[in-house]
Parts: structure tokens; C-alpha cells; sequence
């Protein structure tokens, strides 16, 4: 038996060879061609359809585990619970009407200003499959994809804030980039006063990094950290975290600053995913006007001799007090 | 002989299955870089008793589901699979003879080299993982290599 097939499979070696070559230029194209080119996606997306089921059949034991928890609570467990959301419940009704002033507000400002209005309208919540994908990139798989609309690029929320962005789409699936991801930066802002910079990740779930802040900026610990908008991909305002660190060193030239972010990185499970109206990257001119008040002035005499004169006025004053404001709403 | 390919593929196939299963199964961070490569496990197995039944093919396809699920560029582990199958269908006749202890050294070896090809792809396709704690998953994986070829050989002989 042994004999036989030692023959019989030494004498294979040449093709193995040949399929080894065959198999490894057929893998090597299939890397270049994704890469290169995005003419894979269709294939991708019908393959991710086949994996779909081995995804749900990992994921099920884990959803039936939290079915039957959640379905075995007592009834006093439930209470309480039901209790604590009314009451976040009325507090987020009492804010929201503020919101909805502060909104309308808003909106009567900038429609004196011809800026475009609203931030962003239609979301849709996905949930996280439970699925581990690499251990070294912090992404996670949401049971959203092409089908729903949900598309590369697109700004991804949750609860407490800015939650990461889609970074491939899938027919029923799509696959979110965390803000932690190493390879992701955001586009921030200080509510405080206003200061633009950019936030990175580390690959650490509880931390990002704003490394291109001088050490002269003006930061302090527990400032609020928002979309700016900048570059559109993200909403403007919304929050990304709060400084949790600064280390200013006086012989290096840039600050060494930790950001604890604003969402639940490693709790959420519903995520929203953000459709931006159309046009709406414009608001992301508002905090760049009172680096050029100069600039407003002249495009907008028409709007009567009222304005020229209070632009001037106030230019430095009011980008703080705006953000404040929105931080108390 | 059609015969005896066919029973052994079956084995093959749902035990490539079970190791692409345990390759997303959710674990706690803590523990997710000691995770072995199960599927690169199942395939040097394959590979070594019996290179007849395919290693090669299956290491590819396999490969190939393994890039689709955790989201890699296409080709990845297929391009990695498929040398490491062929590496160790080149090793079996010596690994068959080996003391369990040499053979795992030889699985961490190739295991290694998983890794490596998995490193450079990375990085050739410009997303590189800086990161030591992925070279833990071949100490854990020629740690279990045993207890694998047991639990595997048991199926294989029913």
C-alpha cells in the first residue's frame, strides 16, 4: 500500500509542480486585478453571497445566546429598564425641542447667509454581524449592504458619535472602518474655538490621536472634538471624542494629543449609516469664514448695508459663541 | 480508486469548512491573536495524507473563501495556501517518519512562511500590519499541531 503509492505520488510531483506554478499566477493575478483595477467587485460580490451563509452560521449560535438572555429577563429587570429609558427618553425630548429651536435658528442664519442648509436626512440602522474579521484592522461586518443602498465612503454613526466609514460593499453586507483603524484619519474641529486638525487612529479601540497640532495650539483636556465637515465625507457637528491626554514636549514642535472617542467603538451594535444631502459639504464653508471675513464681505454686498458692517464687527467672537452654543443643545 | 477519492473529500471538505468557520468565529480581543490559522492546519494535513485527493485545489479555493469572508484582497491567503500546500506535499514522505516534536517544528516552519507571504502581500498591496503580535498565530498553531492531526486522523479512519 505504501509502495504503491509512493510511486504513484512521487510520479505526480512534476504536476504538482505545474499546478503549484498554475495556482500561485492565477492567485498573484487575481491580487494585482483587485488591486489595480475594481473590475473584481461583481465577483466579490457574488462570492461574498456563497460566505454569506458560513457569516450566519457563525453569528447564530451567539444571536440565540442573546435571544434567549434577553427572553429569560425578569420581569423587575425589564422594569428598571423601562424606567431608566423614559426617563433618558424625557431628557432627550427636552433637548431635542432646543435642538429644534437651535435648528430652526440656525437655518434662518444661514439662509441670510445664501449658505445651504441642514446637515444630513436620511439614515438607516444596520446592526454588526458577529463575525471577527482580521485581528490587526479594526473593521467590523454590518449586515447592510449594496442592496440597501449603503455605498464606500459613507459616514457611519452610532449613539455617542462618529463611528467610522464604509470601507467595502457587498451585496446583503458591507464592511465599516473604524475611527480607531490605524489607516483611518477624520477631519475634526475643537468646539471650543473652532480649531481645525485631523484625528488618527492608533488601533486601539479607546484611543485616537490628533498628531499635527502644534505644541502652541490652543487645546485643553475634556475639549469636544466635532466633524468639520471638511473634505466630505463626514456630516459637519458631529461629535468624535473628547481630549483625554496632552503631552506638550517644548523641544518638538508638535503636541502629543490623545482623543478618547465619542462612540461605543467596542460596544455598539446598531450603527446608522448617513446619506448627506446633496450640496450639503457646503456648511463645511462656516467655520473656514472667519479665517477670510475679508472674503465674505465682497461676495455678499447685495445683501444689504447691515451685514458688511457686523461682519466686521465680530468675525472673532462668533465662531466661538456658535459651537458653544450647539455644545448646550 | 474513484471510489476512495471520493470518500476522502467529503472529510476534506467539511473539515475546511469547520476551519473557515473557526477563522471569524468571535472571540474576546484578548484572545484573537493567539487564534491559529485552523485552515492552513487542515491543509498541510491534507496535504500530507493524501496529496492524491487534491491539497492543492483545495488549498486555493479555500484560500479563496478565506479572502472573501474576512475581507481581504481577493487572492491573499489563496496565493499563501496554495505554496504552503505545495511546500509541505514536497515535505510528506520525511514528515510521515517524524517524531511528533520535529513535525511540529516543521508545521511551525511552514506556518511561518504563512505568515511571511501573508506580511508581503500586505504590504506590497500598500496596507502593512506593523503589528509582532501576528507572528503569535504559528506558535499557537504548531502548539495544537497534535491534537489537529489526532482529531482529524480519528475522521479520516471512520
Amino acid at each position: 500500500m505504501v509502495a504503491f503509492r509512493n510511486t504513484d505520488t512521487s510520479g505526480r510531483t512534476s504536476g504538482l509542480l505545474l499546478r503549484c506554478v498554475l495556482y500561485s499566477l492565477l492567485a498573484l493575478g487575481l491580487i494585482i486585478v483587485d488591486k489595480r483595477y475594481d473590475h473584481l467587485g461583481k465577483i466579490r460580490r457574488f462570492l461574498s453571497v456563497v460566505a454569506y451563509p458560513v457569516q450566519v452560521a457563525v453569528a447564530s449560535p451567539f444571536e440565540g445566546w442573546n435571544w434567549f438572555r434577553e427572553s429569560v429577563t425578569t420581569r423587575d429587570a425589564l422594569r428598571t429598564d423601562n424606567d431608566k429609558l423614559k426617563a433618558e427618553l424625557r431628557l432627550a425630548q427636552f433637548r431635542l425641542q432646543r435642538y429644534e429651536a437651535l435648528e430652526a435658528e440656525s437655518q434662518r442664519l444661514r439662509a441670510l447667509r445664501d449658505n445651504t442648509a441642514g446637515v444630513s436626512d436620511r439614515f438607516i440602522v444596520g446592526e454588526i454581524m458577529d463575525v471577527d474579521l482580521d485581528a490587526f484592522r479594526e473593521r467590523v461586518l454590518v449586515d447592510k449592504g449594496a442592496r440597501d443602498g449603503v455605498f464606500v465612503g459613507q459616514a457611519v454613526l452610532d449613539a455617542g458619535g462618529v463611528f467610522g466609514q464604509v470601507a467595502r460593499v457587498e451585496q446583503l453586507t458591507s464592511e465599516v472602518i473604524l475611527v480607531s483603524d490605524p489607516a483611518h484619519a477624520i477631519p475634526v474641529q475643537i468646539n471650543r474655538n473652532g480649531l481645525r486638525t485631523i484625528a488618527v487612529g492608533t488601533g486601539d479601540m479607546s484611543r485616537l490621536k490628533l498628531p499635527y497640532l502644534p505644541t502652541s495650539a490652543d487645546v485643553a483636556v475634556g475639549d469636544l472634538l466635532v466633524t468639520s465637515g471638511l473634505g466630505g465625507g463626514f456630516p459637519t457637528g458631529y461629535p468624535v471624542g473628547t481630549i483625554a491626554v496632552i503631552k506638550k514636549d517644548p523641544a518638538q514642535s508638535l503636541a502629543d494629543v490623545d482623543v478618547r472617542p465619542a462612540a461605543a467603538l467596542d460596544r455598539s451594535r446598531e450603527l446608522l449609516f448617513v446619506w448627506l444631502k446633496p450640496g450639503a459639504v457646503a456648511p463645511a464653508a462656516a467655520p473656514a469664514a472667519p479665517l477670510a471675513p475679508a472674503a465674505g464681505a465682497p461676495t455678499a454686498p447685495g445683501a444689504g448695508p447691515a451685514k458688511p458692517s457686523a461682519a466686521p464687527a465680530a468675525p472673532a467672537k462668533a465662531l466661538p459663541a456658535k459651537p458653544a452654543r450647539e455644545n448646550g443643545g | 480508486m474513484m471510489r476512495e477519492d471520493k470518500v476522502r473529500r467529503a472529510p476534506m471538505a467539511i473539515s475546511a469548512s469547520v476551519a473557515l468557520a473557526l477563522a471569524v468565529l468571535p472571540l474576546p480581543a484578548a484572545l484573537d491573536a493567539f487564534r491559529p490559522d485552523f485552515l492552513v492546519l487542515v491543509v498541510i494535513y491534507w496535504s500530507i495524507e493524501s496529496p492524491r485527493a487534491g491539497g492543492l485545489g483545495l488549498a486555493f479555493f479555500s484560500g479563496l473563501a478565506l479572502d472573501v469572508i474576512n475581507g481581504v484582497v481577493l487572492g491573499q491567503h489563496a496565493l499563501a495556501l496554495t505554496l504552503i500546500a505545495a511546500w509541505a506535499t514536497n515535505l510528506r514522505l520525511r514528515l510521515r517518519v517524524f517524531s511528533m516534536l520535529s513535525q511540529s517544528l516543521t508545521v511551525f516552519a511552514l506556518l511561518a512562511a504563512y505568515q511571511f507571504i501573508l506580511f508581503w502581500v500586505d504590504g506590497a498591496t500598500g496596507n502593512p500590519v506593523t503589528n509582532f503580535s501576528r507572528w503569535l498565530a504559528p506558535l499557537v498553531g504548531a502548539a495544537i499541531w497534535p491534537l489537529l492531526m489526532g482529531t482529524l486522523g480519528r475522521i479520516r479512519e471512520r
